[in-house]
């Protein structure tokens, strides 16, 4: 395979590969987050919250992805960046870290929008208190 | 007439295959171990993680989604900084250059987990902190 092959295929692998771990990272923490949306107050809310948690997920992920550039200081055209396999394998290591980075933050920041639905949840804290759970 | 004289060096390093394998060897390696140490952290905090958040939160699924998160938080954190160290080192590289550019990404992956492990635990203990005072109102 040609490096302007390997080039193509890597790229639009790593950008399938983003999307698959933004759905992998939504689908885990899915049903746990709605069961915490559902306590948010107001009447819109929590289904807008559940409808935005998989573009949290997935958006993250895809701007982790194209946040990578191959141009760099001594890389400035693409004869240039297509003439080392090594640099590309580089690159899309960096591609799938960077992603990794992205989706770690959105975890974080819906770990904050969780921790602001369960203060400010709509029944008070009589459940925990009584020792309810709601499955 | 011409004298060819190979210039060799005196202690030849790695070459071709060789260092290939040496390089895919010392990621694997890396990947390994960043496997293996949030999965260790995970299961030692577990039980107590899991105690602590059925003690401050009234809601089942609150205690999933953090449990489950802080799971992701130690993955994420350790596969990118392992995946992001590059092993693409010179073709007559020795062994020992492997592995200290192993010994860069074990440390990466270790500052960035510790990094993150701090910020969820400072976000459980606002948490703890906000939850109890809303329960003590």
């Amino acid at each position: 395979m040609t490096n302007d092959r390997y080039l193509i295929v890597s790229y639009f692998l790593c950008a399938a590969l983003s999307i698959a771990l933004g759905l992998l990272g939504y689908y885990y923490l899915r049903r746990p987050f709605a069961g915490v949306a559902e306590a948010a107050p107001g009447r819109g809310l929590p289904s807008m919250l559940k409808r935005l948690f998989p573009c949290g997920f997935v958006l993250p992920a895809l701007l982790g992805f194209v946040s990578v550039s191959y141009r760099s200081c001594d890389r400035t055209t693409y004869t240039e960046i297509v003439a080392s396999r090594g640099y590309l394998v580089e690159k899309n290591q960096e591609q799938i870290s960077s992603i990794l980075l992205y989706l770690l933050f959105a975890v974080v920041f819906w770990n904050l929008v969780a921790l602001f639905v369960l203060r400010f949840a709509r029944d008070g804290g009589e459940g925990h208190k009584t020792g309810q759970r709601t499955e | 007439m011409f004298e060819s004289r190979s210039v060799e060096p005196a202690n030849p390093g790695l070459k071709g295959e060789h260092g290939m394998n040496f390089a895919l060897s010392a990621f694997l390696i890396l990947l390994a171990i960043s496997l293996a140490v949030p999965t260790i952290l995970f299961l030692l905090l577990r039980s107590s993680l899991n105690d602590l958040l059925r003690h401050t939160l009234r809601l089942q699924a609150g205690v999933t989604f953090y449990l489950r998160s802080f799971l992701l938080v130690l993955y994420l954190a350790a596969l990118s900084a392992a995946i992001g160290t590059s092993f693409d080192l010179k073709p007559d590289s020795r062994f020992m250059e492997y592995v200290w550019k192993g010994a860069e990404g074990v440390s990466s992956t270790l500052e960035k987990e510790l990094w993150f492990v701090a910020i969820y635990l400072a976000l459980i203990t606002v948490l703890v902190a906000t939850l109890k005072v809303k329960d003590d109102e």
